[in-house]
This record gives C-alpha cells, sequence and structure tokens, in this order.
C-alpha cells in the first residue's frame, strides 16, 4: 500500500495552488466564500482564465482540447479550487453534456458544440426534470414530434440551474409512448432564443436566484440537434449521470467548509474564551472532521480502483450520501456558531448588512445546502440503489 | 393528573382560531388586540388578566401554526418588565443578541453609570416599538428609541419579521433592575418561543405529511414507500416530545426558580431540536418543491429555525441544563 502522492501529482499541486494565488480575485473568492450569487460575467470570466491555461476541462481528453487529467489529478485540482474558493466550473457544458457528445453525438456535432463549450460561446443548462418527474425521471412527458427535418417540441422542464443565463439546454424529451417509458426518450439540444421558449426563475429559500422553469411552446428545433438515435436517450442520459456524480463526494468543498468553520469558532466568543475551545463544541467539530477523513480515503480509494479500470458502482451512491451529510453537518455547526446572530438573510440573495454577513451567510448557505441531499439523485434514492445492489447479491 | 385546557383556555382557543383563520399582514394585530390577547398574556400584577402558562403556550401555539409572526412576544417582555420595574407599560423590543457572540452579553454592550454603549443585532419586533429592552452582562435596561445617541438599523428577519441591529453611543438609559430578577418574565418569553416552535413543528409535520399521501412517482404516493413512512413515524415520536415538553414548562413556570429553569431548558433544547429536524426532514421528504420561496414549506422552514434560535438556542440551554446554570444569569 502507498497513500503518498507521487511527486508529479504533487508538482501539480503545486502548480494550481500557485494559477489559484495568482489569478483568483480576492474579492470573487470572498463572494464565494459567502456564498453569494455570482454575476454570468464572474463565471465566465473564471471560465475563461481556466481556458487560458487549458485547464477549463480537466474531464475531456486532449483530442477535444480538454486537459486530459487523470481522476487524481482532477481531484487535486478540485480540492485546491474548493479551498481556494475559486468559482465552481459549471458543470453542464463541461462535466456533462462534453461527455455525452464525446461518446454518442456525430462527428458534426463534436466539431461545432464542443469548441464552443471551451470558448464560451455557448451556456448550457440541463432540462431533465419536469413537475411529475423528479425521482421517477422517465416518467416524464415533455413531447417532441417529428414534423419533417424538425422536431416540434412542447411541455415543461423545471429546476434548471442557472438556465437564466443560458442560451442552449439538453433535455429529454418524449418521442414515443409505446412499451416501457424509459423506452421513448430522446435527447435533444434546444437553442433557448428559438420562438416559443420561456424561462421563469423560481425564488429558493435563503432568495437565491438559481433554478427556473422553461416552457417549449411549439417549439421548432432542427433534427440534426438529436443526439444519438432516436429513443434512446435514457442510455444517454444514464451516461451522463455517472459523469454528474464525479466528484460527487465533494472533498473539496467539505475541507473548505470545515477550514471555515474552524475560522469562524475561533472568532467567536463563548463564555469569555474562542468558541473553538469550548469541549461540547470543539467535539462536534472534531466528529465530523474524523468522518471527513475517512471519506477522503474512501473517496480516493474509489478513485484509484477506476484508475485502474474497475467501474464504479454502488461506491459513487455511498460518496453522496456521505458526502452531501458530511457538508450540511458542516452548514449546521457554523449556523449554530452563531447562536443567536443567525436570525436573518442575505437581502435578494446577496449580500446584507455590511458587517453581519458572515452569520447571514451561515444561515443562507445552511438553507441553500439542503438541496444537496435532493438533486442529482436524492440520498434515497442512492440508499435504493445500494440496497438494490445488495440484494442481488 | 389533567391534561386538558380549562373551559375558559377552550373558549380563548377557539376565538383565537377564529381570529387566525380570517385575519393575516397587517390586519393582525388590532384583531388580536381587540381580542385581548396581549393582556392575556400579562398577569393582572402587570396590568393583563391572566399570564398562566397554559394561556401562554396554547397562544403562541396556535400563532405558529397559523404561521403568524412572533413579534407579540416581544411587546409582552417589555411590558412585564416595565410592570416590574414599576414602570407603565410600553412596547419596547427586546434587544438581546450580540455581535461576534455565541451567547454571552456584555461582551459588544456595556453600561457605564446611567449609559449603554455598544451593538445588539437581530433585534426582534422593532417595528412600531417605542423602545428597547436591551440586557447587559447582568442587568436589563430600558432605552427610549428617539434618545440621544440611539441609532436603528432596519432589516427583515429570515422569518419575515420586522428586526435591526441597534448600536447604542452613551445613550441614556434606565436600569429596570437585575436580570435575575427579570427571570419569570423571561421564563414565559422562553415559554412563549417554544410553543410558538411546537405550533410550527406542527405545521410542518401536517404538511409535510398532506404532501406525501398527494405526491406520486413511480405510480404510488409517496408516503407508500416504507422508508419515507418510517421517518414519518419517527418525526411524529419527535413531535410529542417537543408538546410534552411544552406542556412540562407551562405547568412550571411558577415553580422555584431552579426547578423551572429545569424544565425551561429542557423545553427549548427539545423543541429546538426537534425544529431542527423537523427543518432537515421536511424540505428533504418534499423534494425540490420544499426549497422553494412560493410554496408555503419555506416560511415555516424559516421559522422553525428562527423559533430555536430566539432566546437562546438548544446548544445554549442544553449547556446550562448539564452545569446546573440559571437560564438567565
Ligand atoms: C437546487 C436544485 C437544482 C436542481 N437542478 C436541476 C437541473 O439543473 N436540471 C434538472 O433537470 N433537474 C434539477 N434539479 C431537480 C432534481 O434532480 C430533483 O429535485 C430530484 O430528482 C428530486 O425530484 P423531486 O424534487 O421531484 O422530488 P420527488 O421525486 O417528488 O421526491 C420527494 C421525496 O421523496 C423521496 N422519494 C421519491 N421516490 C422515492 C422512492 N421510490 N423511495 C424512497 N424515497 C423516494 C425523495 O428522495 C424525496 O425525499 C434540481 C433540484 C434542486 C433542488
Amino acid at each position: 500500500m502507498d497513500m503518498s502522492f507521487t511527486p508529479e501529482e504533487t508538482a501539480f499541486r503545486d502548480e494550481i495552488r500557485a494559477f489559484l494565488k495568482a489569478e483568483l480575485d480576492p474579492a470573487l473568492a470572498r463572494k464565494v466564500r459567502l456564498h453569494h450569487d455570482l454575476t454570468k460575467a464572474e463565471m465566465e470570466g473564471w471560465h475563461a482564465k481556466l481556458q487560458s491555461r487549458g485547464w477549463l476541462a480537466g474531464n475531456w481528453p486532449k483530442e477535444f482540447g480538454g486537459a486530459g487529467w487523470t481522476a487524481i489529478q482532477r481531484h487535486i485540482f478540485e480540492e485546491e479550487s474548493a479551498r481556494a474558493h475559486a468559482p465552481r466550473i459549471v458543470p453542464f457544458g463541461i462535466a456533462m453534456l462534453g461527455p455525452v457528445l464525446q461518446k454518442f453525438g456525430s462527428k458534426e456535432q463534436q466539431d461545432h458544440w464542443l469548441p464552443r463549450i471551451l470558448n464560451g460561446d455557448d451556456w448550457w443548462c440541463q432540462g431533465y426534470s419536469e413537475p411529475g418527474a423528479g425521482s421517477d425521471l422517465a416518467g416524464l412527458r415533455c413531447e417532441a414530434r417529428r414534423d419533417g427535418d424538425h422536431y416540434v417540441v412542447n411541455g415543461q422542464k423545471t429546476w434548471t440551474t442557472l438556465g437564466q443565463h443560458a442560451n442552449m439546454i439538453f433535455c429529454l424529451v418524449r418521442t414515443s409512448t409505446e412499451g416501457k417509458k424509459q423506452e421513448g426518450i430522446s435527447f435533444l439540444l434546444i437553442d433557448m432564443e428559438t420562438p416559443g421558449v420561456t424561462v421563469r426563475p423560481i425564488v429558493l429559500l435563503d432568495g437565491a436566484a438559481e433554478v427556473n422553469e422553461v416552457w417549449f411552446d411549439n417549439v421548432r428545433v432542427p433534427a440534426a440537434n438529436l443526439v444519438g438515435t432516436e429513443n434512446e436517450g435514457w442510455t444517454y442520459a444514464k451516461y451522463l449521470l455517472t459523469h454528474e456524480r464525479t466528484n460527487i463526494a465533494g472533498v473539496g468543498f467539505a475541507t473548505a467548509a470545515l477550514d471555515n468553520l474552524k475560522r469562524v469558532a475561533r472568532a467567536q466568543i463563548h463564555r469569555g474564551k474562542p468558541l473553538s475551545e469550548d469541549p461540547a463544541f470543539a467535539a462536534d467539530m472534531a466528529s465530523v472532521e474524523i468522518e471527513l477523513m475517512a471519506m477522503s480515503t474512501t473517496n480516493l480509494r474509489m478513485l484509484s480502483a477506476a484508475a485502474q479500470g474497475q467501474a464504479p458502482g454502488i461506491e459513487s451512491s455511498m460518496l453522496k450520501i456521505k458526502g452531501t451529510q458530511i457538508r450540511q453537518r458542516l452548514d449546521a455547526l457554523t449556523r449554530r456558531a452563531y447562536g443567536g446572530q443567525a436570525m436573518a438573510l442575505p437581502q435578494g440573495g446577496n449580500e446584507g448588512p455590511e458587517d453581519a454577513d458572515e452569520a447571514l451567510a451561515a444561515t443562507a448557505t445552511w438553507l441553500n445546502n439542503r438541496k444537496l441531499s435532493i438533486y442529482g439523485g436524492s440520498n434515497e434514492i442512492q440508499r435504493s440503489i445500494i440496497a438494490g445492489a445488495m440484494a442481488k447479491g | 393528573m389533567d391534561f386538558q385546557l380549562s373551559d375558559d383556555h377552550r373558549m380563548l382557543q377557539d376565538s383565537l382560531r377564529g381570529v387566525l383563520a380570517r385575519h393575516s399582514g397587517d390586519g393582525l394585530a388590532p384583531a388580536l388586540a381587540e381580542l385581548g390577547i396581549p393582556e392575556a398574556l400579562l398577569t393582572e400584577a402587570e396590568g393583563g388578566f391572566d399570564g398562566s402558562g397554559a394561556a401562554v403556550a396554547l397562544i403562541f401555539e396556535e400563532l405558529g401554526r397559523a404561521g403568524a409572526p412572533s413579534t407579540p412576544v416581544a411587546a409582552m417582555i417589555g411590558a412585564a418588565a416595565l410592570a416590574q420595574a414599576g414602570h407603565d407599560a410600553a412596547v419596547l423590543a427586546f434587544a438581546d443578541a450580540e455581535p461576534g457572540t455565541r451567547h454571552d452579553r456584555g461582551v459588544a454592550m456595556r453600561a457605564e453609570g446611567e449609559c449603554l454603549t455598544g451593538r445588539k443585532t437581530m433585534v426582534i419586533g422593532a417595528e412600531g416599538a417605542q423602545g428597547f429592552l436591551v440586557t447587559t452582562a447582568d442587568a436589563l435596561w430600558r432605552v427610549d428609541r428617539d434618545a440621544e445617541g440611539v441609532e436603528f438599523r432596519p432589516y427583515p428577519l429570515m422569518d419575515d419579521q420586522p428586526g435591526g441591529d441597534l448600536i447604542l453611543c452613551d445613550a441614556p438609559a434606565t436600569r429596570l433592575g437585575a436580570l435575575s430578577g427579570h427571570d419569570g418574565v423571561l421564563a414565559r418569553a422562553v415559554l412563549a418561543h417554544a410553543a410558538y416552535g411546537l405550533g410550527v413543528i406542527t405545521a410542518a409535520f401536517d404538511l409535510t405529511l398532506d404532501y406525501l399521501r398527494q405526491r406520486k412517482q413511480f405510480g404510488q404516493p409517496l408516503i407508500a414507500f416504507q422508508a419515507l413512512a418510517h421517518r414519518m413515524a419517527d418525526l411524529a415520536v419527535e413531535v410529542e416530545q417537543a408538546r410534552s415538553a411544552v406542556v412540562n414548562l407551562s405547568g412550571h413556570l411558577d415553580a422555584e426558580p431552579a426547578l423551572r429553569d429545569r424544565h425551561l431548558q429542557a423545553c427549548k433544547v427539545t423543541v429546538g431540536r426537534a425544529a431542527r429536524l423537523l427543518a432537515e426532514e421536511s424540505v428533504q421528504l418534499h423534494g425540490g418543491i420544499g426549497m422553494t420561496e412560493e410554496y408555503a414549506l419555506g416560511g415555516i422552514i424559516r421559522r422553525l429555525i428562527a423559533a430555536d434560535t430566539a432566546m437562546g438556542d438548544a446548544d445554549y440551554h442544553l449547556e446550562r441544563f448539564a452545569l446546573a446554570e440559571p437560564a438567565f444569569a
């Protein structure tokens, strides 16, 4: 057994750190740390900086313009970025659609769309969920009817993250109602500027403006925008989800949240001393840290197994559950560290009363991160996956 | 043993439910006043007509369940504290929490002679108040709103009540007495918040159960999935625990201080933890819809958290219980 990083990996980490130190604007990092909504320009600006180093698409092979990093390198990059409070790379184009097009898209689709993802010409969002189709995604009804060399799309999508900034949406649409409900689904790329597309924002509990409803009213989509084969969309959707679930443990985000919690606990006064010296609170912090230490290694063990060619199975479900539990516990402790100061929220998802910013951010983050155990396949669905695999033996 | 409400209290509950069903927003406060709710929260000596634990608990549970603001508690504490100190009643906002500390008092607000300097944060119920009831390390003070050296920066609290930061710079203040001399008043306010929390907890539970019965996925209502049904069963147990904790405190509100404080702390811990649990679980069980502002659960979640946080959260009271310290020394 060898638990150390190779010299190359360590050098890689140093390189990432140096880049973050030089390129990440502290004001932007502060916004990320306080969980404020970022502007489109801020997100695009960060993408452009990464792309200028060839680091935007760490997960893409070099032939498509990606960095071609190993799973361990990606892990290092994500951990360092999160600890430095760099903006998260918006996942829809890079982490989700890119791999699907690379595996199932036509040559024309690859040549057209992939460079546009990297250079920022397109902003993608994900149109999977519908009001009636959440956990039961295959129950989706948004329909696409073939009409000559177009599809005509009618229906609704919801929970579309950052759809307000997007000009393109990849959708699962129903192209057939015959047979099993998984069988009549297709994977379609839709230009959101086409007549008949309407986007309406949904405000979340903390005031954040990150999700939307999207309606399609007789929207005409060129048939060339169908990925792969008609009615085979479910296969591509599942492939995409395995990519959505990379970095699922969120070790970097948890580590950043733990650093932040410790900083807060050192600054808060409790019984005349720093809260970090309070035995009960320190024990609570320690117990999450201990969980994180184990999960971090679970994560590396699974990355290393994947690097040796073993396909990830229920492990990613385990990491999703544990990773989100740890982050939510950290968020709860950070909020509790503020006690009576945590009674308000930043106004409109952004800055609140000047010097109460940090306490307000703690409450908002706690509220907002309830989503971690709901989206991308809820924790209950992950438990069913684990249990189902165990039952089969 | 008899845990039933008295006839008077049952009548009060009925009329209160009626008012809460008919009024909300700006119309609510006058309707509550007309019903005599503020006076029902005070003893005769304080200028009211009841003030018993049972009355306070039933009133605030109904307010919490109906989604009404908990602001009357601020008026109640102020009026009772003034009456105890021999002053005329006035509406005072309770200014207790301080920046930079989880629960300590007197870190950011200090007294020098008859003047206060420092800062209070998350002041509840400031809108329409004539002044503030301010805590320092061991005393309770009255500060008038338009006195010199008083600055108030308003902002809404997370449960949508008007709140804000109070900044005092050598502001003249009237000392109402030692904090420990007003512990009975503060205990009643804690009961009010705990009962309010219980009402919100019940609302969260009912709404979630309703949703699980209606929402279908995979061709079945969600409540048909045993994994979810068992979690609802666990939550039902915690709701009953919270109810009993509120009953314990309301029945011991006038007990000797050490015994009362044990029940007070146990109550706030039990209710606070149940509130946190219900907040987490009801969002999770609802899925995405539970996280939205426009669905009814949104406001409930924030009120749950606020009910735990106000007047010392579960952590604060757990620590005091463990160390057998008075609730408000
Ligand atoms: C902030 C946020 C961002 C999102 N972003 C996107 C996006 O960009 N694009 C997109 O397409 N979707 C997105 N989603 C949608 C997300 O994937 C769904 O919310 C999720 O799949 C759950 O579906 P639901 O909300 O309809 O809940 P439901 O499926 O109704 O589930 C409600 C509850 O029941 C549980 N449950 C359901 N079925 C079972 C069962 N069989 N056994 C046990 N428990 C069960 C669930 O775990 C949950 O606790 C987002 C969601 C959120 C909250």
